[in-house]
């Protein structure tokens, strides 16, 4: 089966004033209608810019989408008109933001902020439109929806904005949602809430996700692929069960050994990866993990590695992982 | 499998300081620099003033009336023979003057009386704000001219002293506001609590964390008074109760030349284009100093 | 909302009684007196003329009967304008300032605005670029340089237009140019950086992730935010409206209150000079009442206070 969109070879550069900046170099993956994947990776690792240049909202000065395919049910999203792209956006794909308290518009009503996709992709009228919003802002476990639809954005704890803005990402019933880190602005206890909110409705309706976060905790549970991410290059995918138990790549295992696990004795010590992410200006030669990598060898810092198939489905881009060893992998849990 | 030792350095990129940061910005902005230029040209002209021209502005030679530029006279002479020229310069000095010394009023007392709003808070903020609320609401021009004249009856009477004063009591207001809005934010920002956590208590809070930050738009502010005092000064001595003549000054031309504006229009032209640009050089210079104190454009 | 409006109409009172007062103590500060002319005035005159006109009295009589005298419209008799009611006086004057203001005014955000706007959404482009530097020269230059100069160009060079006077349309063109060119450079730089400000929020972002189209994306999202910023400072441009177009009035030789005010500081009209600089302090306070609640009305953020 063909999947909902492929991006193949996908690369945005930044002029800044010090350099370009390439934050997304030659990434490739893809989304299945109906299925939930994550994309994986520390801040900076170009996972958000990779998202924006799906659905073209990179700025142009200085942002640029240099090169690759990004095929929604197999037509070229970058070779749109700027008015059928606009179609496709809210429509076909949508968005969570990161920041619930600054992406709604503070001088409009949350219902204005309903209405408007509604009138716009589904020719509502304006009456329609409001009963919609109220059903969405309902389903998304705002109580009282009847009278909250004229309240504005600073009205709401930032908690309920976000749900907000998965109620209006969910609006036109889209086919993908991409959800950037919808989670890291919120507290704890609301972030399982959302979650799960976002998991249930995409099952409800079918809709294909995007999961983009740093956390692997969420990544377990509500993604069926995972997809990491280091310095601009995707470095390991395979389905999230797999990766997360059998990591192929030492970045990935890094990652999981620096988070503190329920499975594991409690005096564990947390192992952070050592050292800053490079800067995406002066990258290191090579593969761009090598510096902080227990395990490089010299090839690691020559040729730059690519993605190899290192088992079922599994995909790795490390020398080592290459050769069949991976010592990173202690034991089987 | 050996893991080789990382023997490699990490490339970092060259690191600025705040205020090293700021001046190559500045640098860059071309405006700013030819404002800066004019400002020190005319500076210089000012201070050298004796120098340049042999006339003063005071002498009075009632054979040479209202002439036009001539090789003796550069600019020609005024109604009572005194050469344009001379005026002009020396008048630099009483704008120039006036533009930055009252600055120094308004810092000494707008800086105390918005930090210690702002540090303090509570009833003395309180108190002071209404004080300056009810000072904003008075039309500034209007009260620079009361003060003036009121100034005028007493023993500095038409000095310039009395004009920084008078502007410099008015101006103040806007300073303070702008130190209380700074230190009001700053004291509740993160690097404030951690100084704390460090120890530090009281006054070094103040001085050693709060102050550098909240100096950018405090300069720049400064830097914008500067025009506005400047004009001021013109102003009044356009009206009459300006520097008492003889002293020199671009507003008090203006005036005298206004009757004579349709037969001699140079009279007027130049103090008022030497208005305009050093006015404009400010502003430049402002706007420049603004954009390169701006921490958000810091790289 | 309502509540809002009267304190501030409160607070409004108590700041004109503080201005007056303190006007008041400068005026009397101020060495001389309404008699001063060329050839003094014996002593006896100068007493009963004081007499006559309550100037005796003590200071906070005087100031308590002037503070009665406004409850009841009454602002006292001019000393320079031979026994004219100065509210008669000020009324004669009033709808020359008015006039000038409001022309001013509406011209002034009329270009300021758009050009705002416009740079800030070409950024980069021709008309940016022109626009900056028109704004930041004529944001610059004080309204009384540029007439000036505008006289010499258009009065004495080009003979196009009269230098002064009242009532013809000629006549109104460069004060009232003069006058807008400030404001109007000035709303053009906030426009322009607040637009350009809000353009990189995030929930512009938002708005065009829903497939808005682009001019709705300006008109709905940023316009009325940009809008703010400008509506904020609304109350200091007007407020440098009212004093400069005092000095406009005095280049142009325009009969508004403006002259009235310089003619009596230098007549020493005590009550023409609290009568005039009333008004203006009127003026800008009721002023910075409108925008406050136009702000309020805006803004629905600070509505819940």
């Amino acid at each position: 089966m063909k999947p909902l969109l492929e991006v193949h070879n996908l690369t945005t550069n930044f002029h800044t004033q010090d350099g370009i900046v390439k934050a997304v170099d030659n990434v490739s993956y893809d989304v299945n209608v109906g299925e939930a994947i994550a994309l994986v990776g520390e801040s900076g690792c170009g996972k958000t810019v990779s998202a924006l240049s799906i659905l073209r909202l990179i700025a142009e000065p200085p942002g640029k989408i240099v090169s690759g395919e990004v095929l929604l049910d197999g037509t070229d999203l970058l070779k749109l008109s700027p008015d059928e792209m606009r179609k496709v956006r809210g429509a076909k794909i949508s968005m969570i933001f990161q920041e619930p308290l600054t992406s709604l518009n503070p001088v409009l009503t949350i219902g204005r902020q309903l209405t408007e996709g509604l009138e716009l992709h589904k020719q509502m009228s304006h009456d329609e439109a409001e009963r919609e919003a109220i059903n969405l802002l309902r389903l998304v476990g705002i109580s009282n929806p009847e009278g909250r639809i004229n309240n504005y954005p600073h009205q709401f704890s930032g908690g309920m904005r976000q749900r907000v803005m998965i109620a209006i990402a969910i609006a036109c019933r889209p086919q993908l949602i991409i959800a950037d880190e919808p989670t890291t602005a919120v507290d704890v206890t609301i972030q399982a809430q959302l979650l799960e909110l976002i998991k249930g409705i995409s099952r409800q309706y079918n809709t294909a996700l995007m999961l983009i976060t740093h956390n692997l905790g969420v990544v377990a549970r509500y993604a069926h692929r995972v997809f990491v991410m280091y310095a601009g290059k995707i470095v390991e995918h395979g389905s999230a069960l797999e990766v997360y138990h059998y990591p192929d790549h030492p970045y990935t295992a890094g990652l999981l050994a620096s988070v503190p696990r329920l499975d594991e004795p409690r005096k564990t010590r947390l192992l952070p990866i050592k050292d800053q992410p490079p800067d995406l200006i002066l990258l290191p030669t090579g593969c761009a993990f090598h510096p902080r990598c227990n395990y490089a060898i010299k090839r690691c810092i020559d040729e730059v590695p690519s993605l190899y198939e290192v088992d079922r489905n599994h995909y790795s881009a490390c020398w080592i992982a290459q050769t069949g060893q991976k010592p990173w992998q202690k034991k089987s849990s | 499998m050996v893991a080789i030792p990382k023997t490699e350095v990490v490339a970092v990129r060259p690191h600025h300081t705040i205020w090293g940061d700021a001046v190559i910005r500045l640098r860059r902005n071309k405006l700013a620099m030819i404002g800066l230029a004019f400002i020190v040209f005319l500076s210089l002209i000012a201070i050298f003033a004796p120098l340049i021209t042999p006339f003063s502005f005071s002498d009075q030679n009632y054979y040479e009336v209202l002439e036009g530029p001539s090789a003796k006279h550069w600019l020609g002479t005024d109604q009572l023979g005194r050469d344009t020229f001379a005026r002009l310069i020396y008048g630099a000095r009483t704008s120039l003057s006036v533009g930055i010394f009252t600055q120094f009023i308004v810092l000494c007392i707008g800086l105390p009386v918005g930090a210690i709003s702002g540090y303090a808070g509570g009833k003395i903020d309180n108190a002071l704000m209404r004080f300056v609320d009810v000072m904003y609401a008075f039309p500034d021009l209007l009260l620079v001219i009361l003060l003036s004249s009121v100034f005028r009856g007493t023993y500095f009477g038409g000095s310039i002293y009395m004009i920084f004063l008078a502007i410099g009591l008015v101006a103040w207001v806007n300073i303070a506001r702008l130190v209380r809005g700074q230190i009001l934010s700053l004291k509740t920002r993160d690097f404030v609590s951690a100084a704390r956590a460090m120890g530090g208590m009281g006054n070094y809070i103040t001085w050693r964390h709060l102050l550098p930050n909240a100096l950018g738009p405090v300069i720049v502010s400064i830097t914008f008074n500067i025009p506005r005092a400047i004009f001021t000064e013109a102003a009044l001595s356009y009206i009459g109760i300006g520097v008492k003549p003889p002293n020199p000054s671009w507003g008090a031309m203006i005036n005298d030349g206004f009757s004579l504006i349709f037969a001699k229009p140079y009279m007027l032209i130049f103090p008022a284009i030497a208005l305009a640009l050093l006015m404009l050089s400010f502003t430049f210079l402002g706007d420049g100093l603004r954009d390169a104190l701006d921490p958000k454009l810091r790289r | 909302m309502f509540r809002f409006i009267v304190r501030r109409i409160l607070w409004l009172l108590l700041v004109l009684f503080v201005v007056l007062l303190i006007t008041f103590i400068l005026m009397h500060l101020v060495p001389g007196g309404p008699w001063d002319r060329e050839k003094a005035l014996s002593p006896r005159v100068i007493e009963l003329l004081n007499r006559r006109y309550g100037l005796d009295q003590p200071l906070w009589e005087q100031f308590a009967n002037y503070l009665w005298g406004i409850l009841h419209g009454d602002l006292g008799i001019s000393y320079s304008y031979s026994d004219r009611n100065v509210t008669d006086i000020l009324l004669r004057g009033l709808p020359k300032t008015a006039t000038l203001g409001i022309l001013a005014f509406i011209l002034a955000q009329g270009i300021g605005i758009p050009f705002g706007m416009a740079a800030a959404l070409k950024q980069n482009s021709a008309i940016d670029y022109v626009s900056v530097m028109f704004a930041t020269i004529f944001a610059s230059i004080p309204g009384f340089v540029l007439g000036i100069l505008l006289m010499i160009l258009f009065s004495v060079t080009l003979h196009w237009l009269p230098t002064s006077g009242w009532g013809s349309v000629q006549q109104l063109i460069m004060p009232v140019f003069c006058l807008a060119a400030l404001p109007a450079a000035q709303s053009a730089r906030i426009t322009r950086a607040s637009t350009l400000d809000v353009m990189r929020q995030d929930y512009i972002r938002t708005a065009r992730s829903k497939g808005l189209m682009e001019n709705v994306v300006r008109i709905r999202h940023i316009f009325r935010n940009s809008l703010i910023p400008v509506v904020t400072v609304a109350g200091p441009e007007l407020a440098n409206l009212v004093t400069g177009s005092f000095i406009i009035e005095n280049l142009f030789a325009i009969p508004g209150i403006g002259r009235l005010f310089v003619n009596g500081i230098a007549a020493r009209d005590y009550s023409l000079i609290m009568g005039a600089i009333l008004f203006y302090a009127f003026t800008i306070a009721i002023l910075n009442l409108v925008v406050d609640i136009l702000y309020a009305a805006i803004d629905p953020r600070i509505r819940y206070d």
